[in-house]
């Protein structure tokens, strides 16, 4: 196989599949920094953030494209709204807890969406859409737009950690929470703040996963093992290893049809989890370890 | 943020009790601390010297007995609110944020400050002039002491009229300590009451204005610094001899 | 008449209802006792499932098997089969939180329903293994029924008696007090780390021995027999409402969530079809939810843990519940 084809029908598409895990990765990322548990409900909260807005799209007619913010925005909204629900009462007594009741949340989430959308597949657009050519590399649009939004996405989250106030207390928390309590900073305030960074990195997420193949309501947790893994990959609490890992595993799973079957794709991620969490757990850049 | 009418005691501790959990630590406690005094707190080890400062700070339940702040009952306040009414608290460990810079540290020291942060930070590197060239690096890849001057500067961005300090020299080489004992008379200096607990008797009696001695949560014995080091009884009893 | 049918789906409920109280009493050694997450109790039930399956049943073409083993032999290896699987992902996982325990048995319920979806010669992807002998299986329904029930409450009982006895005993003590402080976890080092990787194994052991018995109860096996999400928090839910740490809150909790579980299925099965579908989902949804308003107002559950003696000294039998 020569290089262009081997391009045109791995790399990119791992890339751009790495975009998506990328995005889910910082946000799994930020939870694990932040407020220091495995979130399990992430895959299902992308799920919900792309289904948002299929509604718009079908419901409204709107461009999918414009329908994406307000699908991130709503999505924003329910994760804070799922926090102070399901999560606040049980982080004062213990984190295990919090998984387990985020591992409900994404049974329920999941049951939202099949029962208003259904089970069978969905789409933003019909037809088939053709790639253009760029000197033999063969892209499609909503890839070129998917990878777009997704480097202005990172950078505004970066822009934002590192020159605000809130983006200094977000880091501060997950540097110190003790030391940031002390300091005055509201972590209520700086928790709800992490959260609906959660639910708008989470809605691009699933929607650029829907934009780019299909939606189904088992979308999102499908994602999930992969996404953890990026986050653990890269190194706990640090955006620049999500980003990393989201990479690394999305090029790594297209490239793996060439010797695994397409079914154990998501094997790949599972094995380079438990490799990682043996040999080195702090993952590429140094991060945590909870 | 006010000074009481000059003379009186701006922190003064009445018959305080708590601890964490189940147990008491404190017995009923007393102290006062003025307007521009070094007070030490002193004595064996499980004395309940570090909790005596938690349960000024909010930190630990106070379950008897009144802590009064500039003439305002603060018993129970949560941390965050003695926070803004004017002391600052600097733990013994884990007293910086390890990856944000020097200066992102002391911004957070501030995050309360609706203006003013300018002046707060030029007051901060004034005192502490070695973190002017440091003040991009991580905190974490700094030297014992400078992290201590980190600590220091964070909880003085928010221009406290008190100050506590646990156990501010804690494994740090004697020149440093020193280094540090300095540092508190700058603070001091500055217009800033100071609040301290030592393990290093001796040493920090020498320039505390008073001190404490507490043994099993409870006072033993009160003085000036220099007076209760002379003071040989006291010193056997309670200070290591 | 009616009353052989409602006895017989009574016996044919108590069988479910063992079963399940099984798996839950392996989740409470991992959870109640060590204070492990094992989000894929799926997974080794069905490596129990398809290990006896493949060891009892009869042979088949291009398809490993017919090797027509007891069925005794078929459940033994069931269980030592899922603590194969429990093995080295506890060896990886448990040094760390529970967290990562959580995630990367996600991963091997993941896995495992893809190798059974996909590896014909292993399990007969979708169409399953089927055949299975059942032991009582000639007798009158009744009476098989009732017969195959025994065996369960043998089975559930001999579980009982062996977790019970882990609880009681002074290592299961210093486990539970160790349980959510990590700190202190980490202090007494490798004998801790060793006690719970045994607590998770045996956990997923019984867990393949479920899966095995309901196998043989169905005299098949197929992947999509059970929703491994559903089958895998039903049995959450059951011990957390039931009461996470005591043993007997892990059966009555199964008891109470099964019969909710079921009574809601009749119910939404005589709505009409489309419907129907709608209400399967209906009820994942208010399942997921009775967890957090359990989580929320009675995390305890129905039968608290018994409280640990700090005394140390003679085993007491626990004061009420």
């Amino acid at each position: 196989m020569d290089l262009l084809s081997f391009v045109n029908f791995y790399l990119i598409p791992g890339i751009v599949l790495g975009a998506i895990y990328a995005l889910g990765a910082i946000g799994i990322t930020l939870v694990f920094g932040v407020l220091r548990f495995a979130h399990l409900a992430h895959g299902d909260m992308a799920t919900l953030g792309a289904f948002l807005a299929l509604a718009l799209v079908t419901g409204l007619g709107l461009n999918p494209w414009v329908a994406l913010p307000f699908a991130m925005a709503a999505t924003a909204v329910i994760a804070v709204t799922l926090h102070w629900l399901f999560y606040e009462h049980l982080r004062r007594r213990s984190a295990i807890l919090t998984v387990i009741a985020s591992l409900g949340v994404a049974l329920m989430l999941r049951a939202v969406v099949q029962v208003i959308w259904g089970a069978d597949s969905q789409s933003y657009v019909g037809g088939i859409t053709r790639p253009e050519s760029y000197f033999g590399i063969r892209i499609k649009d909503r890839e070129l737009w998917t990878l777009g939004a997704t480097v202005a996405l990172v950078i505004g989250l970066q822009l934002f950690l590192t020159f605000t106030r809130w983006g200094k207390a977000m880091r501060a928390m997950s540097d110190n929470p003790d030391l940031a309590r002390l300091s005055g900073i509201d972590t209520r305030l700086t928790t709800a703040l992490t959260w609906t960074i959660i639910g708008l990195l989470c809605a691009a997420a699933g929607f650029f996963l829907g934009i780019n193949t299909e939606l189904k309501p088992l979308m999102g947790w499908y994602m999930l093992l992969p996404m953890f893994a990026a986050a653990i990959l890269g190194g706990v609490g640090r955006i620049e290893g999500a980003i990393l890992g989201g990479m690394v595993i999305g090029i790594a799973e297209e490239c793996s049809v060439l010797f695994l079957p397409a079914e154990y794709k998501s094997a790949l991620a599972f094995v380079i989890l438990l490799i990682m969490l043996a040999v080195r757990p702090t993952g590429l850049l140094r991060g945590k370890v909870l | 943020m006010s000074h009481t009418q000059t003379g009186g005691p701006i922190l003064s501790v009445a018959g305080v009790s708590g601890g964490y959990g189940g147990a008491d630590i404190l017995h009923g406690i007393d102290m006062t601390v003025g307007p521009h005094e070094i007070v030490g707190i002193v004595g064996p080890n499980g004395a309940g010297k570090s909790t005596a400062l938690k349960a000024i700070f909010g930190l630990v339940q106070v379950r008897g007995g009144a802590i009064r702040f500039e003439n305002r009952d603060i018993t129970g306040w949560a941390p965050n609110r003695i926070v803004r009414c004017g002391i600052g608290y600097v733990p013994q460990v884990d007293n910086v944020f390890r990856e944000m810079t020097v200066a992102e540290n002391l911004e957070m020291g501030a995050f309360l400050r609706r203006h003013g942060l300018d002046e707060a930070l030029e007051r901060v590197y004034t005192l502490f002039p070695d973190l002017v060239e440091k003040r991009r690096k991580a905190a974490g890849s700094l030297s014992g002491g400078q992290r201590q001057m980190v600590a220091f500067g964070r909880a003085l961005m928010l221009d406290p009229q008190l100050l506590l300090l646990d156990e501010p020299t804690a494994g740090l080489s004697p020149r440093y300590r020193e280094q540090i004992f300095q540092i508190v008379r700058d603070v001091r200096a500055a217009g800033v009451a100071v609040l301290l607990v030592e393990q290093h008797a001796k040493q920090a009696l020498a320039f505390c204005d008073r001190a404490y001695v507490l043994a099993s949560g409870r006072n033993r014995a009160e003085g000036t610094g220099p007076g209760l080091v002379a003071d040989r009884e006291i010193a056997q009893m309670f200070l290591g001899g | 008449m009616e009353w052989v049918g409602l006895a017989n789906y009574a016996v044919f409920m108590a069988i479910f209802i063992g079963i399940y109280a099984i798996l839950a009493l392996g989740l409470n050694i991992q959870w109640g006792l060590t204070g492990l997450f094992n989000a894929g109790i799926a997974g080794f039930f069905a490596v129990g499932a398809y290990t006896s399956a493949i060891l009892t049943g009869p042979a088949m073409d291009g398809r490993l098997g017919g090797f027509e083993l007891p069925v005794a032999v078929g459940w033994l290896g069931a269980m030592v089969a899922a603590g194969l699987i429990a093995w080295p992902i506890g060896k990886v996982t448990l040094r760390f939180r529970s967290d990562y325990l959580a995630i990367a048995t996600i991963g091997v319920a993941e896995i495992i329903r893809l190798i059974a979806k996909s590896e014909d010669w292993l399990t007969n992807s979708a169409r399953g293994l089927n055949n299975l002998p059942r032991p009582f299986g000639d007798l009158d329904y009744l009476y098989s029924q009732l017969a195959y029930l025994g065996l369960v409450l043998g089975c559930l009982a001999a579980a009982y008696l062996l977790v019970e006895h882990q609880f009681r005993s002074p290592w299961g003590r210093m486990m539970r007090a160790i349980r959510d402080n990590e700190t202190a976890a980490a202090a007494l080092g490798k004998n801790i780390a060793y006690r719970r990787l045994q607590a998770f194994v045996f956990g997923a052991c019984l867990m393949g021995l479920g899966g095995a018995l309901l196998a043989h109860f169905n005299r098949s096996i197929t992947p999509e027999g059970i929703d491994p999400m559903i089958a895998t928090f039903l049995i959450w839910i059951m011990l957390i409402l039931g009461g996470s740490g005591n043993n007997r809150g892990a059966i009555l909790g199964t008891a109470v969530v099964w019969i909710i579980w079921s009574m809601s299925e009749i119910v939404t099965d005589q709505l009409p079809t489309e419907v129907a579908i709608q209400a399967k989902y209906i009820r994942m949804f208010l399942i997921g939810l009775m967890l957090q308003l359990v989580l929320r107002f009675r995390p305890e559950g129905l039968l608290p843990e018994e409280p640990t003696r700090r005394s140390g000294g003679p085993k007491s039998d626990g004061g009420g519940s």
